[in-house]
């Protein structure tokens, strides 16, 4: 099976390999074979994809769907960049040929995570993608990205440790390390202790509570597009799918109860402290950040549950949130290039001069906020259906609860940013070039029809059980 | 020959390695010291593959997860490092104490 | 048993000795003493690749990216004085923790290892194990190859680079 998509993560290697010696000839080159590279790559995928949903034959593939949803979203969100990047006008901050080659090499690393079947594999290809991104977020050697970076070093690092340590008492009781055999003796205490400090590795490297500090510096001081980069797909491929996929092993028996009360507390602990801090916050990109870590807990509260529906509704809503980010973040790099700020208390009134990023703004934060009949109402509602029918009632009722805060913060933040009074100073403001919003447009068209053709979609994602 | 040592007594060292490691990175002002005690804990890591390879009789795996292991280590540090001597062109010293007061 | 614990000795008393030096050169030299003991340690275990991986690389390779590094920012070592109580101390506090862990830690380990599983078909090459069963972590090593090479060159990147075209 690992034959069949290896393409997809060779392809854009042998592309970031290419690139230094197109260079020579002319820079333009440069950004044009890397969207030509990310284009292909994403027509493939969603041609499978769309042929898959719309004749629902099970015949054509015979693979895993986790691992194509996964590949389709992390080219939408490469392009998405690469595109806005190559319009950005990146020239004048940083050297465009190692930017394009690391964003190549990123994506090649992060589908290379989801097509592997073996464990020692992945946290390969988790330590590829992390040297990657420490290198991006320095690019526009500002101050702030260079403290950002190396506090996103030090404050990982314990991470690798961990996963090391796990696996090495993992070693002790399989002989091999694949998911198959991982799955057999997964009822084991050995594999049970084993996988635990494996789990507890990844949660450091995601952001969730009690392990948040280093999310909203790294958000807020990184190079703009490459905030968008790393909240909308690194985090989440570095992070929750590995949670999610050894989550989709383990077998329900009785000493995965205390690993599944740890699970939930965390889970629940990230959705309401990002709640209640991003209420507090005064810019915009660290509001985004602590936003990313309060979905982030309804993810790993859906995966904790050890069951089919929990692991359905965590894909779905990791999907669900790659998009919202992604929208924000791109947004939130093209206003601070027209108005050089991103306090809120100084932008306000922008959806006079700036219609096309304000809307498709407003419409991603409904989304995360959960209001029907956009998609991210049905990933919340499968979430907490999720939550209900495995008994853990008062965990759903609490995230239920929770999710009123969300739905603050953003009514509070679109209240003040996009709507209200235009000051003085912004009058002359135009807005951003249409090259830049096309990325945003295509994902909020995406968002919103998601959200519609909820029904072939979920008879889809069944399919993965 | 193989002389059978205790698999306890191996993690007694790795736990004292770790300590050592741990101390020097909680404990340094001087960056280029926090990562000779991020070398440490990541040596004494590797010890543990090892030792757990060789109680199962499985060494030639652990040996094949280790050498993998050594490069992904060595870029690690040599990206550490060059972000550290980025940061010393930046602000011309390297104290963490600086980098703790940037911001909140 | 006698050689195992000689070759610990060694490589703990170089990680003090790399705690405690007041310059970042006899650290970076003890660092590689510290190497070169593992790799003996790797030897005696009967993994002889490993061993072999690590002298040559770690011993080596990271001895001299670090010296260029300390060497890349020399004249700031002297301007903070540092406290240098917290590094004498350290052998006191080290002792007291290797007195309390020798208490716990091999009793919770010989009860885990009680649960392990003897692996029988193992007799096999090293070289079967890497490209066949292991096949996938040559591209993870390729991968990280080429990723470190943009690395380095996106984080040294002058403005005179791109400039040049124009």
């Amino acid at each position: 099976m690992v034959i069949d998509f290896l393409s997809y993560s060779l392809i854009p290697l042998f592309s970031a390999l290419a690139i230094p010696f197109i260079a020579r000839k002319n820079t333009r080159l440069v950004e044009v074979l890397a969207n030509i590279t990310l284009i292909a790559g994403f027509i493939n995928v969603s041609y499978i994809l769309l042929s898959y949903l719309i004749k629902n034959d099970p015949n054509i593939i015979t693979i895993d769907i986790f691992s194509l949803l996964m590949i389709f979203i992390i080219y939408l969100v490469g392009l998405a960049i690469t595109f806005f990047s190559s319009n950005y006008g990146i020239e004048n901050e940083t050297n465009p040929i190692s930017y394009y080659s690391l964003i190549l090499i990123g994506v090649s690393a992060m589908s290379s995570i989801v097509i592997t079947q073996d464990i020692f594999s992945l946290y390969v290809f988790v330590e590829a993608l992390s040297i990657v991104s420490f290198a991006l977020i320095t690019s526009n050697n500002s101050e702030k990205s260079i403290e950002a970076s190396i506090k996103y070093f030090f404050l990982t690092f314990p991470a690798s440790v961990l996963i090391i340590f796990g696996i090495s008492i993992l070693l002790l009781n399989n002989p091999n390390l694949d998911f198959p055999t991982i799955k057999d003796t997964s009822s084991k205490m050995l594999s049970i202790i084993g996988l635990s400090i494996i789990i507890v590795g990844f949660l450091i490297k995601s952001g969730i509570v009690p392990f948040h500090f280093w999310t909203p510096d790294v958000y807020q001081g990184s190079y703009s597009p490459i905030s968008a980069f790393l909240a909308g797909i690194i985090t989440k491929t570095g992070g929750i799918y590995a949670i999610v996929k050894i989550s989709s092993l383990i077998t329900n028996s009785s000493l995965n109860y205390y690993l599944s009360k740890i699970l939930l507390v965390s889970g629940l602990l990230s959705v309401i402290i990002g709640g209640f801090l991003a209420m507090v916050q005064k810019d915009f990109k660290r509001i985004l950040a602590y936003s990313s870590i309060s979905q982030m807990g309804y993810i790993i509260l859906a995966a904790a549950t050890f069951t089919p529906l929990g692991i359905i509704a965590a894909l779905f809503h990791i999907i669900n949130h790659a998009t919202f980010k992604t929208v924000l973040f791109l947004n939130s790099a093209c206003v601070e290039k027209q108005t050089q700020t991103t306090s809120i208390d100084e932008l306000k009134g922008l959806e006079h001069k700036m219609p096309v990023t304000s809307w498709t703004s407003i419409i991603a934060m409904m989304a995360t906020a959960g209001i029907p009949p956009l998609s991210g109402f049905w990933s919340k509602l499968l979430v907490i259906v999720a939550l209900w029918k495995s008994g853990n009632t008062f965990y759903a009722v609490t995230a239920l609860i929770a999710s009123i805060l969300t739905l603050v913060y953003f009514v509070n933040l679109q209240k003040k940013v996009f709507f209200g009074k235009l000051p003085e100073k912004f009058d002359t403001l135009k807005e951003a070039k249409a090259q830049l919003l096309i990325p945003v447009v295509v994902i909020s068209a995406i968002i919103i029809f998601s959200g519609l053709f909820f029904n072939r979609i979920y008879s889809y994602l069944l399919k993965i059980i | 020959m193989s002389m059978t040592i205790n698999y306890p007594l191996d993690w007694f060292f790795i736990s004292v390695l770790f300590f050592i490691g741990a101390y020097c990175m909680i404990v340094s002002r001087n960056i280029i010291r926090l990562l000779i005690g991020f070398e440490i804990i990541s040596k004494s890591a590797m010890i543990a593959i090892i030792a757990s390879g060789q109680h199962t009789n499985a060494i030639n795996l652990a040996q094949s997860l280790i050498i993998i292991m050594i490069l992904v280590e060595v870029v690690v540090i040599a990206t550490g490092l060059a972000l550290i001597v980025k940061f010393h062109n930046k602000y011309q010293t390297i104290d963490i104490k600086k980098l703790m007061n940037l911001k909140g | 048993m006698i050689i195992y614990v000689l070759i610990y000795l060694i490589i703990i008393g170089a990680a003090v000795l790399a705690v405690i030096s007041k310059k970042l050169i006899n650290s970076a030299i003890m660092l590689a003493v510290l190497s070169i003991g593992v790799s003996l340690l790797f030897f005696s275990y009967e993994a002889p690749w490993a061993g072999v991986f690590e002298l040559s690389v770690c011993a080596g390779l990271i001895t001299v990216i670090f010296i260029s590094a300390v060497s890349l920012v020399k004249q700031d070592d002297e301007e903070f004085k540092e406290d240098r109580t917290k590094y004498k101390i350290f052998p006191l506090i080290l002792m007291a923790f290797i007195i309390i862990s020798s208490i716990f830690v091999p009793d919770y380990f010989m009860k885990l290892s009680g649960f392990a599983v003897y692996v029988n078909n193992s007799n096999e090459s090293i070289g079967k194990f890497i490209w066949l069963y292991r096949g996938i972590d040559i591209i993870g090593q390729i991968t990280i190859l080429s990723a470190s090479v943009f690395v380095i060159k996106h984080i040294f990147f002058r403005k005179s680079d791109t400039l040049e075209e124009k």
